[in-house]
């Protein structure tokens, strides 16, 4: 199923510090059109637990969350520009 | 050698370990009221110092410890608490924060950690000692037979009785106010072990945790001499001091936080969180600067924000509520420079 995904945009915040992933995250949820989908590959415990929280908050949907190996993840997210 | 400091290592691993999977770390929690306007890390912070404050104000009265609160000099509190809270928001975490994420592999952290180290002994017995000693000579109020101030002694009501009454005016108001937008999420069914070992805590049991340890390391840290809870920077000084100047600085401090860095690392790796993981080479290097400030604004306040905002605010410290303000203060103005200013790159 997943494969079958249409992915519109990637980011790759793998390695990086808090509050990175977050942030990049939602900045591309926000540059994007609604509907499209963003691939988020994070491997930071604290930023897996809060980038699907904080994007249902700003009103995107979390489609799947998926484990790639150990803190590694995959999460998808549909834009759903707030404009 | 006082056999009781090794009670600094189950103390240590039960709080690495917590730690780790309740993701505690005070920059995050102080940065989020303002970037990510999230709160449940803040909400943590506040239940452990609840928690400790119960405890700490019990075991007083009860003659197992007595308050020991760090020396208001309130100059050296508020660059110090400033200083390090600029450092912490560079270095993507506060003193726990990179302390656990150094057990679990991120490469980021232990930069921190370096410049932790090299920037706190230059502080501590180095080349900004005469500054730092000057600016908290400079500063210094005590009472007036000596004693280190806290709201108790400057308000003179007994402090077991001032403690128990904020928590529980705290407590009251919590209840009061924190019921209504708190929706216990339909839970899904996982095993009690399931939820302690492969999942992140939730903010109330992080907090309770925290607090519990942070009595039982008061408790056992007392045992051995030294009547402080929780700190982190002084046991990597301390560390480091006895590996590079031939004598011995083990005591119940360092012990406990070699243990809490290796709690974190087995609570990572039972989670299978743990891998080594680097940033980019130019993060890596604002990691270590921010972690050289956190190592000056450490010991130049007289501590980390776990010795001021974990250990020393539920003691009542004045000196902790001074510093641990400026280190949220700093945090913000650091925050806002690098995530929130408007036509930032």
């Amino acid at each position: 199923m997943a494969d079958e995904t249409k992915v519109d945009k990637t980011l790759d915040v793998r390695g990086e510090i808090c509050p990175n992933p977050d942030l990049k995250t939602m900045t591309a949820l926000e540059k994007m059109e609604k509907g499209q989908i963003l691939e988020v590959l994070v491997d930071y415990p604290l930023s897996l637990e809060r980038i699907p929280r904080n994007a249902e908050k700003r009103k995107h949907k979390v489609l799947k969350i998926e484990k790639v190996s150990g803190p590694e993840h995959r999460i998808l997210i549909e834009a759903k520009a707030n404009k | 050698m006082n056999p009781l400091i090794f009670t600094g290592i189950p103390v240590g691993l039960a709080f690495g370990f917590a730690l780790q999977r309740g993701r505690f770390c005070m920059n995050s929690a102080f940065r989020d009221i303002i970037v990510l306007k999230d709160y449940d890390l803040l909400k943590s912070v506040g239940v452990a110092i609840l928690v400790s404050m119960i405890g700490f104000a019990i075991m007083d009265k009860t003659g197992v410890i007595s308050i020991s609160p760090v020396t208001f000099w309130w100059g050296a509190n508020m660059l110090g608490g400033f200083i390090f809270g600029i450092g912490m928001v560079l270095a993507g975490g506060c003193a726990s924060g990179i302390t656990y994420r150094f057990g679990e592999g991120m490469v980021g952290a232990m930069s921190a950690v370096v410049g932790l180290i090299f920037f706190g002994l230059m502080t501590s017995v180095g080349v900004f000692k005469p500054f730092v000693d000057t600016v908290r000579g400079a500063t210094t109020i005590t009472t007036a037979d000596g004693a280190n101030l806290t709201l108790a002694n400057v308000f003179g009501i007994p402090h077991y009785i001032l403690a128990l009454a904020i928590a529980g005016v705290v407590l009251i108001l919590w209840a009061v106010f924190a019921k209504k937008g708190e929706s216990t999420k339909g839970e899904e069914s996982a095993s009690l072990r399931e939820r302690i070992f492969k999942r992140g805590w939730g903010w109330r049991s992080t907090g309770v945790v925290i607090g519990l340890i942070g009595i039982a390391a008061f408790t056992a840290s007392a045992s051995t001499g030294r009547m402080y809870p929780l700190s982190i920077t002084g046991g990597y000084l301390s560390t480091t001091k006895t590996l590079i100047m031939g004598q011995n600085f083990m005591t119940w401090l360092p012990i406990m936080l070699l243990s809490t860095i290796v709690g974190a690392f087995l609570a990572a790796l039972i989670a299978g969180e743990f891998k080594l993981r680097a940033p980019a080479p130019k993060t890596l290097i604002q990691c270590f600067l921010g972690g050289c400030l956190m190592g000056f604004g450490a010991e130049c306040g007289g501590g980390c924000n776990i010795t001021h905002i974990l250990s020393g605010v539920p003691q009542l410290s004045l000196s902790s509520i001074l510093n641990g303000a400026f280190i949220i203060f700093g945090c913000w103005a650091a925050a806002w420079f690098m995530f929130l200013r408007p036509g930032r790159a």
